[in-house]
């Protein structure tokens, strides 16, 4: 196989705590020391960074039952544009990825269409109706590497508290869609001064709330991880960070547009500022930097939720929630949080590598020798305006479209393998 | 000034000036159904389609007197939201109406904003007839016509807008348009409908009837909605009529000269007892007679401005 | 504009006002019929104020009306913007009465085309007669002054501007304008 150099990058690898310019090797597949190559093809990566390459733990590859709006080999075609090396595909597809066939039917696809890792993610519960319980043994020896409802949560706190349980005994981690449904009921944008102003349904802080306080209390007393997905208010914040202070397993995510974004987008009727949980208020916002800044939230996932433009371009009541982010990830989250000095970079490279690891249990992610060669570069310095039109996605449900950034992916490597080359 | 806007979305977007620029006009529309021919030709060989995606009946009358008594051609549409869901959406829709060369769409729509979404996506004019609890704008225009027309204007007046707030988008074109025209405006009703919230654009939020009617010059009363009593927003009629309804006894909490208004349908001793609805504060009916010259006004105004 | 020339002097104007006041007046003398005078916005009903003050002078009581024909314009929908709706107020019953519609200068026609559905909408009067201070002569549509203090012979292009108060920049009189920009 073949061998690759990359040369005099600024190398940033969290696991390790290095940050630093060098070369990485590579050779059939893994990193290797720079001595072990015989004939590399050499890439000058000057003035760019070098990472362990990004996990994206929250993605909505839309087949099977929607591949009009996305599918595995574009999906994963998006990843790899973003810099993603191994993405998790959420269950709710149609069918739902709840049983053994489903399983191996996205791995078989991947294996032959996907240019980067795609981890099958299982449904808790039969079509994540939050009902009966899936057959969670089933979906461990399918290959799938966490549990998840998303988009739905599990409402009867029993079936909940046996599904962590159960998943715990098969050593799978929870990854939980908090969303009390009562209070949800309806609504379309976050309660509060914006939802008043429009005369739009609210959806309340305290309908994640609720169900961020009831994992906390699962995962102490079962001692097992739960993971909140999309965390995106200050209070659930709060409770996340006095939970991981106690050392309860459990681990947050923050999605690039609840950090940079807020309810106030929703005045002009944008559908795609439409999505759940929705954007909230800037109070909220700040609370989500405070939390990835101190560490509460250690990971940045995009929830890529792709639909089609006819899906969208209708009333915002009507238009289904989501937004796809895989393409816009690294540049928005580069520019907000990096660029204008929030956060330092080697954080943000942790959270979208060794943050996500640790959520599914992939021990020392890094880049050192003998690792899998799962490499991301990108060029910090690199200013330009997101074009949705370029875009891998089958899908252009995003709102950065025509927003300036800098940070721009050059190189996405995969098991040794170049899957995505543009600037370098 | 000039009219210079091709839709009327709400009274948000708009300044001071242009509503009463919008007022002004109205004045004169009045007049002609004071006439003996109570018909203008001003959009004579004009195409009106009155497009209602959610029952209304004296919205839907007042627009189509309006546009008759402009000379207006009138076309009439229903539709239900949910079967739009299903098959065209809704843009399609529209836009398969403005390709038949018509000149204004009023549209009235259960989902809030949807009259904007149209709006950015067509040539033609489009006239907000209620979308979902955002805005209603002719109805806040006419009651600011009757307000105006009864005390002479809006600085420093005080008034109560009472019942069903956060549901209610006649409530938020009221608020707008009389913040920017300089009253004082409170809302009131049990806390589940009118929540804290609307401190934060600008009003006083009361929850009790006596304190919201003391110091007003005006109170206007919304519908109250059985469904939300289902909805568990508040116990019963007969505790919201109890508690938040203005009955004869509520006249003396009120300044003597205080004008009761309503958007109607009143639902009669529930928000307003009967017989102060029929009572001499009143300007319910005077309201719905405002309503056709401002409606002839807005027409009028957002025909005039093509090209 | 370009070339802004004057026609009459503010004199001259005020004296074709008066001259046109007690045309009007000769045409009533003699009769038991109220003169009843409707100017349309918004120079008419400056002009017509000031001849309902010249007929008091000459002894005539008249009814005085004013009258808006933004409603009754034919260019509706084909200009980008709509002039302000001024107030019409007709104090008085139109049926059967000799009406006298007064306006600055008679040009196309359009305008009174527009006065006159605009009336007839207010009742059925029994005569309606025409009175400019400036008549083109060479109207669009088959109307006549029945009462004109000047007549004033110029190509369609040029405009007959009235100014009967004089402003910074603009003395009073009648102006034969011509327009730079026209378009």
């Amino acid at each position: 196989m073949s061998e690759l150099l990359l040369k005099n990058a600024r190398i940033i690898d969290p696991a390790r705590n290095i940050d630093k310019i060098g070369n990485i090797a590579v050779a059939d597949g893994v990193i290797v020391e720079e001595s072990a190559l015989k004939d590399p093809e050499v890439i000058e990566l000057a003035g760019k960074v070098l990472s362990p390459g990004f996990i994206d733990v929250h993605v909505h590859l839309r087949q099977p039952g929607n591949t009009t709006a996305e599918t595995i080999a574009s999906g994963s075609a998006a990843a790899a544009a973003g810099g993603f090396t191994s993405i998790v595909a959420m269950p709710n597809t149609n069918p739902s990825a709840d049983t053994a066939g489903a399983i191996e039917y996205l791995r078989r696809i991947a294996a032959e269409q996907a240019v980067v890792k795609v981890l099958p993610c299982g449904n808790m519960t039969k079509g994540g109706k939050g009902e009966e319980m899936a057959g969670i043994g089933a979906l461990k020896n399918a290959g799938v590497v966490a549990l998840s409802d998303d988009g739905k949560c599990i409402q009867d706190h029993g079936l909940m508290r046996h599904v962590v349980e159960y998943a715990k005994s098969f050593n799978l981690p929870i990854m939980d869609h908090c969303e009390e449904t009562t209070l949800a009921a309806g609504g379309v944008m976050n309660e509060g001064k914006w939802s008043v102003l429009l005369g739009m349904n609210g959806i309340p802080g305290a309908s994640e709330e609720l169900i961020i306080a009831r994992n906390i209390l699962f995962a102490r007393q079962i001692n097992w991880k739960i993971h909140m997905q999309h965390v995106s208010t200050r209070e659930s914040v709060d409770m996340l960070r006095r939970a991981r202070a106690k050392g309860i397993p459990v681990t947050g995510e923050a999605t690039p547009h609840h950090l940079t974004l807020n309810d106030e987008c929703i005045k002009k009727f944008d559908t795609n500022y439409k999505m759940n949980p929705p954007l909230r208020s800037e109070d909220d916002r700040l609370a989500l930097i405070e939390g990835v800044a101190d560490g509460t939230i250690t990971v940045i996932a995009t929830d890529h939720a792709p639909h089609t433009q006819t899906a969208k371009l209708v009333e915002f009541d009507h238009a289904p929630f989501g937004i796809i982010g895989l393409e816009t990830a690294l540049p928005i989250c580069f520019t907000q949080l990096v660029a204008s000095g929030i956060i330092l970079l080697p954080q943000l490279i942790a959270k979208m590598t060794t943050g996500p690891a640790e959520v599914l249990g992939i021990e020392n992610y890094s880049l050192a020798p003998g690792r899998p060669a799962d490499i991301t570069v990108f060029d910090p310095e690199a200013e330009y305006t997101i074009d949705k039109n370029t875009f891998r996605s089958k899908s252009r449900n995003t709102p950065f479209d025509g927003m300036k950034v800098r940070g721009k992916i050059n190189l996405t490597v995969v098991d040794g393998k170049i899957v995505f080359r543009e600037g370098c | 000034m000039q009219w210079k806007r091709k839709d009327l979305l709400g009274l948000y977007d708009l300044s001071a000036e242009e509503i009463t620029f919008i007022l002004d006009t109205a004045a004169e529309f009045k007049k002609v159904s004071e006439r003996r021919v109570k018909k203008v030709p001003a959009l004579r060989g004009m195409t009106v389609v009155n497009f209602f995606v959610e029952p209304s009946t004296r919205t839907r009358v007042s627009f189509e007197l309006a546009e008759q008594r402009l000379s207006a051609d009138i076309v009439n549409m229903q539709a239900q939201a949910s079967s739009l869901l299903k098959g065209e959406t809704l843009l399609d829709t529209v836009k398969n109406i403005e390709a038949l060369q018509v000149d204004l769409v009023v549209m009235r729509h259960s989902a809030t904003g949807a009259q904007n979404f149209i709006a950015d996506r067509l040539k033609c004019g489009v006239i907000n007839a209620g979308d979902g609890a955002h805005e209603h704008p002719t109805q806040g225009l006419l009651d600011l016509f009757t307000i105006r027309e009864k005390l002479g204007g809006f600085k420093g007046l005080n008034v109560s807008i009472i019942g069903d707030i956060l549901h209610s988008r006649v409530a938020r074109s009221n608020i707008w348009g009389l913040l920017k025209l300089g009253a004082n405006v409170t809302v009131a009703g049990p806390s589940t409908l009118v929540p804290r919230d609307f401190e934060e654009i600008g009003v006083r939020v009361c929850h009790n009837l006596k304190d919201a009617v003391a110091n007003a010059d005006v109170i206007n009363l919304l519908r109250i909605q059985h469904e939300r009593q289902n909805n568990g927003f508040f116990p019963g009629i007969g505790e919201y009529a109890s508690h938040f309804g203005v009955k004869t006894a509520t006249l003396e909490w009120m300044k003597p000269d205080c004008m009761i208004m309503h958007p109607g349908p009143i639902n009669r001793d529930v928000e307003l007892a009967g017989e102060v609805a029929d009572g001499e504060n009143s300007v319910i009916l005077e309201q719905v007679t405002n309503g056709l010259a401002v409606r002839m006004a807005v027409l009028f105004l957002v025909a005039g401005c093509r090209k | 504009m370009s070339s802004c020339q004057q026609l009459f002097d503010a004199g001259a104007m005020m004296d074709g006002v008066r001259l046109l006041g007690r045309r009007i007046a000769a045409h009533f003398a003699g009769t038991d019929r109220k003169i009843a005078l409707v100017g349309i916005h918004q120079l008419g009903v400056k002009l017509a104020g000031l001849l309902h003050a010249e007929l008091k002078n000459q002894g005539y009581d008249a009814d005085l009306g004013m009258l808006d024909i933004t409603m009754y314009r034919d260019d509706i929908g084909t200009r980008s913007m709509l002039p302000r709706i001024h107030e019409t107020v007709i104090p008085f019953d139109v049926n059967e009465k000799e009406i006298v519609l007064v306006d600055d200068v008679l040009s196309t026609g359009r305008t009174i085309r527009a006065a006159l559905d605009a009336l007839t909408d207010y009742g059925r009067p029994g005569v309606i007669r025409l009175a400019v201070l400036v008549d083109r002569g060479e109207p669009e549509f088959p109307i006549r002054a029945d009462f004109a203090a000047f007549k004033v012979d110029l190509p369609a292009e040029r405009k007959v501007l009235v100014n009967f108060e004089a402003v910074p920049g603009m003395e009073a009189g009648i102006f034969d304008v011509k327009w730079q920009n026209k378009q």
